[in-house]
């Protein structure tokens, strides 16, 4: 009796095995390629560089052998009763699938590139290669389908990497194909590729396969989906600021503070050139999109959720605001320059591009707007309209408050695209993208005696913006380098992150208001 | 008694209601008077002329099984219905001598007379003292606002005592009067609920309809609500909808019960309707056979 105690025990706590340090070896391998083929990618590193003396090629190619080697020993010991393992019967539809794919993509490359096959014998030989591992992993036990597949994977990239038939200075020019394909590039690939296939491996077999392995596997996987996406908005970011940074501190000094390129303009009398009217004309594009579209998207959305009845006229609303936040911002800038222009002075002003990105800001701001609206409880208008409060009191002291973060949320998306948006602006908003002035707005509002009583030149006036610029210094250099590119680049990046940092402010103040 | 003999275990009977199971007599003045009530939703009748004379100053309990329309009746009482749109009210409902279905009633100050609690705490996500003051601030009769000080009236006085003289109408002043600018939404159930009482009471209602004030809440919150919703009965007329038959018995003078299909059954002394129910089936679903 109580001997079966102790054996359904030891069902339940979790024994460590060899199988589970030895499963390591590849799981750590994946993580450790993944980072390095990235620092390929990013040239940090580059593939003829070497760590103690060995290349960062040799080392992955040594790498992907030494997990192919590890996981066929733990797929065969496992099979072979050596190591307790729970593997299911099938290794699943879905990862046959997946393998199936790998294998159609790299037999179908190296029968069309390397051997030159016409496509009559390289898609018959990797459809039948495709359906043979597809039909090979669902039929064997899942401790061999998961571990085989993948180091039979990183036993022919590490050889193909070892023995140099893709080696530093391979490069590959398909047919009919104007880009070309460099060895660096594509032995990150390979390390890549492998290292989520050696991760997912790897942490399965650590767990004995089954459910807690799949589990496992799972998570790893994902996980490391996770950490690619933010290294890649890291990356980019610092990116920008590797190559921006130098530009913005050109002759930068703390004490008396000079910042040249940020609050100069751009003309003969400054000895350093700078974007101060592009930074200022992005800014009041913005405030002046969102003073404009705030408040008529809020309105159309407390209408559209409070006021009308629920039926067709509100869902060919809503599809028409889908619509209008689909459509593609050029069309808005032919719309603006065919429309507005002609009707505003008649030339290009900072009213028509605040007016065209206001348009662009409306549908996304009704949209969120409407759906923070939507969330709101209805308890909170029946309470008070059980208390007597009439429908516009209970929308305004209530049901608004309560909605304000979710709107928030909207114009906060809102502003960062319109802030980085180019064609919109591009044919009504700019006379010199490299403009010394900076437009003034609050100084030129005059107050007339007669109508329209008041007149605001800056408004009425052409200015400049900081994606325009950088748009013109890509197209034709005009008159500034690529630097000054660069520096504009993270300029504009820091007032889109100015400007997400008074909103998530904002909200903020507003979520605590509403929680305490 | 032939409708004994065709009764079913499930309820379900031809039992005719007769007239006499619906006379109520009590002493005092009637508050609320419902005459040939009909509610429709859509093409469904979920009430079926209903006659019923509520007395004032005291607990009226409305029972009977889900789906029986004593939810939909509690919310005919100050219009409520009027905000679903596929409902359709007939019938007349009188309150101070007029018939509140009538077109130039003033949906504020029916409202304002005629109180609602939720079956589940609903304070607004402000401060305690605001959701008290919430009502009064909208109807005007309290403004602490930069513009009214400027102009010389200040009522943050009639304020203070007006949040205290509804906290303490609710038995919640005691737990919560050191902390009355904190967010209703850090409260217990319990005192969630008691400060939605606190805040029907502040807009002076003569009339409280609570909907299952305490099915979303644990034994001492609940004993807490009915406790006060006895206390309640020497100033206000309440009229309380509820699932339970205890609680119906413990706290209400009178008691309705409602059977499906949106009929009103019975109607009399919560003694006499528990004790020696006239109808069958009121006696069935009091003895816990169906419902």
């Amino acid at each position: 009796m109580s001997e079966s105690y102790g054996d359904e025990r030891a069902n339940i706590v979790a024994e460590t095995s060899a199988v589970d340090q030895l499963a390591v070896i590849p799981a750590t391998f994946g993580a450790i390629a993944f980072v390095v083929g990235w620092a390929i990618v990013f040239r940090w590193i580059s593939v003829t560089d070497t760590l103690a003396g060995i290349e960062y090629a040799t080392l992955l190619s040594i790498g992907h052998l030494l997990a192919a080697a590890v996981l066929c020993a733990v797929g065969i010991f496992s099979t072979t009763g050596i190591v307790d393992t729970e593997p299911d019967d099938s290794t699943g539809l879905f990862t046959a699938l997946a393998f199936g794919a790998i294998a159609f993509i790299g037999v179908g490359l190296t029968a069309s590139q390397t051997l030159g096959t016409g496509a009559t014998v390289w898609f018959p030989t990797s459809l039948v290669a495709a359906v043979l591992v597809a039909g090979v992993v669902l039929g064997v036990p899942e401790d061999l389908g998961v571990t085989l597949p993948v180091a039979a994977f990183e036993l022919v990239v590490g050889l193909v990497v070892l023995t140099d038939v893709i080696g530093p200075s391979w490069v590959w020019s398909p047919n009919g194909f104007s880009a070309s394909f460099v060895g660096p590039i594509a032995i990150a690939a390979f390390a890549m590729v492998g290292s989520l296939l050696c991760v997912w491996a790897g942490t399965n077999a650590s767990k004995g396969f089954g459910s807690r392995g799949r589990e496992l596997g799972a998570y790893a996987l994902i996980s490391t989906y996770a950490v690619a996406l933010l290294a890649i908005l890291a990356l980019l970011i610092i990116f920008v600021v590797q190559n921006g940074l130098n530009q913005v501190l050109k002759g930068a000094q703390l004490w008396p503070f000079k910042l040249p390129f940020v609050l100069n303009g751009y003309g003969l009398q400054y000895d350093v050139n700078g974007i101060f009217p592009a930074i200022v004309g992005t800014v009041w594009l913005v405030v002046g999109a969102v003073v404009f579209a705030v408040p008529l998207a809020v309105g159309a959305a407390v209408y559209l959720t409070e006021y009308a009845d629920q039926g067709r006229f509100t869902r060919i609303v809503e599809t028409a605001t889908n619509g209008l936040w689909s459509t593609p911002s050029i069309v808005y800038g032919l719309f603006a320059f065919a429309f507005l222009l002609p009707r505003i002075q008649n030339d290009v002003t900072l009213l028509t591009g605040q007016l065209v990105l206001g348009f662009m800001l409306l549908p996304l701001v009704l949209i969120t707007s409407r759906e923070a609206l939507q969330n709101v409880p209805d308890e909170y208008r029946d309470a008070s309209a059980a208390l007597g409060v009439t429908q516009w009191q209970t929308i305004r002291s209530v049901v608004l408050p309560a909605a304000i973060p979710g709107v928030l949320t909207g114009i906060i998306l809102g502003i960062g695209r319109i802030a980085g948006e180019t064609a919109p602006i591009l044919l009504v908003l700019v006379r010199e993208p490299f403009s010394a002035s900076t437009p003034s707005v609050l100084g030129s509002f005059h107050f007339t005696a007669t109508a329209p009583f008041i007149t605001n030149d800056a408004l009425l006036g052409p200015a400049t913006a900081l994606p325009y610029q950088l748009f013109a210094v890509i197209t034709a250099g005009v008159g500034a380098s690529q630097e000054f590119g660069w520096g504009t680049a993270l300029v504009l990046l820091c007032v889109v992150m100015f400007f997400y940092a008074i909103g998530i402010t904002t909200r903020i103040y507003f979520r605590k208001k509403l929680r305490q | 008694m032939s409708q004994i003999e065709t009764q079913t275990t499930t309820g379900e009977t031809e039992e005719q209601i007769r007239d006499e199971w619906l006379e109520y007599e009590f002493d005092g003045e009637t508050a609320l008077s419902v005459e040939d009530l009909d509610v429709f939703y859509g093409n469904d009748q979920a009430l079926q002329s209903i006659d019923m004379d509520i007395p004032e100053k005291s607990v009226t309990a409305l029972i009977g099984p889900s789906g029986c329309g004593k939810s939909t009746f509690l919310r005919c009482l100050n219009r409520m219905n009027d905000r679903i749109d596929a409902a359709r009210v007939e019938g007349t409902v009188e309150f101070a001598g007029e018939n509140i279905y009538d077109d130039d009633v003033n949906l504020v100050e029916l409202r304002k007379r005629i109180g609602m609690v939720f079956q589940s705490p609903n304070p607004f996500p402000k401060s305690i003292r605001e959701n008290i003051s919430y009502g009064p601030r909208k109807h005007g009769d309290i403004d602490t606002g930069l513009v009214a000080r400027l102009l010389g009236r200040d009522d943050r006085d009639e304020e203070e005592e007006l949040v205290e003289r509804c906290l303490r109408g609710a038995a919640l002043w005691d737990e919560v009067h050191d902390r009355l600018d904190d967010n209703a939404l850090g409260l217990s159930g319990g005192q969630q609920q008691r400060l939605c009482i606190a805040r029907a009471l502040a807009v002076g209602p003569d009339v409280l309809l609570m909907d299952e004030p305490a099915s979303a809440l644990d034994p001492i919150a609940t004993s807490k609500i009915e406790d006060l919703v006895e206390d309640l009965a020497e100033e206000y007329t309440v009229v309380i909808v509820t699932h339970n038959m205890q609680q119906a018995a413990r706290i209400s003078d009178q008691t309705a019960v409602f059977l499906t299909g949106g009929e009103l059954v019975e109607y009399g002394d919560t003694d006499q309707i528990f004790e020696n129910p006239q109808s069958q089936r009121v006696e069935d679903y009091i003895t816990g056979k169906f419902g």
